[in-house]
């Protein structure tokens, strides 16, 4: 039996274990900035990762459009039958939003807290060790980008930007542990019931809503949206469904868990939502980013 | 020409495991299943085991680096453990034949060491609540399952290649 550790290697060890706590420490201190070297690393790295992305997302598209030619048929069934109140529906929206105008018109408000510009992103890498829910998408402070701004698919959101880089950004999944992670959301119905969404639970795999005043009535399958009030997310972009309604540890307010409108595995392309109205640092960002002052566009 | 295709592999495979992460959580029967691509480790395995290990701890080291700078946003863990793991394989393969597919089992085994410490270091800093038998069924079980396909898939070329390096390297290139 060989000598397991030489004294010269069982030094390098040590050496070695200290500066790792050290580096560790010293890393988990700021991890919401990336400084200078971390920023070039990162972006020399999601260059080369998105060449190696694309051309493999290109390949799962294919593979989903034969996946979805081959049931077409009962699709297109299915939605010949929905098209009919669709175009109903599209009338009544046309009007409405036409109504809107007018009486924004007529009360002389011209800034929404709905508008917003959206970025478009393709997301080149998932966290591997899944420890983390995060994603890293190909678009970063030069395309306007930010700490804290809401970050959705089609179908809803999915999260927020935690880092950016110059080319690329870290998006925190909304299915994340962190309990930091909170979205001022509403409940919509006859009135717009305010709450906060606040953690994950991993077990149903749903999100939990806080902090709805007890006189709410929230009621199962109603819809819920982001709110505009945490101060970086624009507001109306939906979250998803109420599935259950409690009430608190405290019994003062309400609880309802909530069915994600989006799904969060096989990511591709993704919308960054920057806000139209003045930014301000309320519950969306943590109250930990700095206040962006008036730099309304 | 092969001496470039050595490293050039490993920066593959870095590219290549986020890109199968996108597809992990797997759902069957109403339960998730995480899968950790684990490629990379399992290369260098094989680049300890048939090249030298000294280059396989270097690569370790860079990639590993590079992971936690772009990935975990956490500097010093895997900067730390890929050259650990490239290490013990090479303590062991010392004892053992040779053979490839006691250099798979063993990549097996290293991926399982490599994921409980990466769980060691999670629990620690507080990343994950998750207790030690969830840990065991829906992430290290699925892990092992998927890497192994991935060994039997390429580990006979991954063999090939670093064998052949090493014949030329002896030759004096």
């Amino acid at each position: 039996m060989p000598r397991f550790f030489s004294n010269k290697r069982l030094i390098i060890l040590l050496v070695g274990v200290i500066v790792l706590v050290a580096l560790i420490a010293f890393s988990l201190r700021d991890r919401n900035h990336a400084n200078v070297p971390e920023q070039a690393v990162k972006d020399v790295v999601g260059f080369g990762q998105s060449l190696v992305t694309k051309p493999a997302h290109f390949v799962t598209g294919l593979i989903e459009n034969i996946d979805t030619m081959l049931n077409t048929y009962e699709e297109n069934k299915r939605l010949k039958k929905r098209l009919e109140t669709y175009a109903a529906m599209q009338a009544e929206l046309v009007d409405v939003k036409a109504n809107n105008v007018k009486l924004r018109g007529i009360i002389d408000k011209q800034e929404d807290l709905r508008a917003f510009e959206p970025i478009q992103a393709t997301v080149i890498s998932r966290n591997p060790d899944q420890w983390e829910e995060k994603i890293i998408i190909d678009k970063g402070t030069t395309a306007g980008v930010d700490v804290n701004m809401a970050v959705m698919t089609a179908q809803g959101l999915i999260g927020k930007v935690i880092l950016s880089t110059p080319f690329t950004s870290t998006v925190e999944l909304i299915s994340t542990e962190n309990s930091d992670f909170r979205v001022a959301a509403m409940v919509v119905g006859e009135e717009e019931m305010f709450g906060l969404i606040e953690g994950y639970d991993r077990t149903s795999r749903q999100l939990i809503m806080k902090r709805l005043d007890s006189s709410f009535n929230v009621k199962k399958g109603m819809q819920v949206i982001s709110s505009g009030l945490g101060g970086i997310f624009p507001k109306g972009i939906l979250i998803g469904e109420v599935t259950e309604v409690s009430t608190d540890d405290y019994g003062l307010t309400k609880l309802a868990y909530i069915k994600p409108a989006a799904t969060f595995s096989k990511l591709d392309h993704v919308m960054i939502a920057k806000r139209s109205m003045t930014v301000v640092d309320g519950t969306d960002g943590g109250n930990s980013a700095t206040t962006k002052g008036d730099d309304e566009s | 020409m092969i001496r470039f295709i050595i490293p050039l592999i490993a920066i593959l495979l870095f590219f290549l495991e986020p890109i199968f992460s996108l597809f992990s959580p797997i759902e069957i029967n109403g339960n998730l299943y995480v899968t950790v691509p684990r490629f990379l480790i399992v290369y260098l395995i094989f680049i300890a085991t048939y090249y030298t290990s000294k280059r396989a701890i270097i690569y370790g080291f860079v990639l590993g680096l590079l992971y936690d700078m772009y990935h975990i946003d956490i500097i010093g863990l895997y900067t730390f453990m890929y050259p650990l793991i490239c290490y013990v394989a090479a303590l062991v393969i010392r004892q053992i034949e040779r053979h490839t597919v006691t250099v798979m089992v063993l990549s097996v085994v290293m991926i399982v060491l490599l994921e409980l410490l990466s769980y060691f270091f999670a629990s620690v800093i507080a990343l994950t609540s998750i207790d030690f038998g969830e840990f065991f069924t829906s992430r290290l079980v699925p892990t092992m399952i998927a890497n192994s396909l991935f060994i039997v898939m390429f580990g006979y070329m991954f063999k090939q290649i670093t064998e052949k390096r090493f014949f030329q390297k002896q030759a004096g290139f």
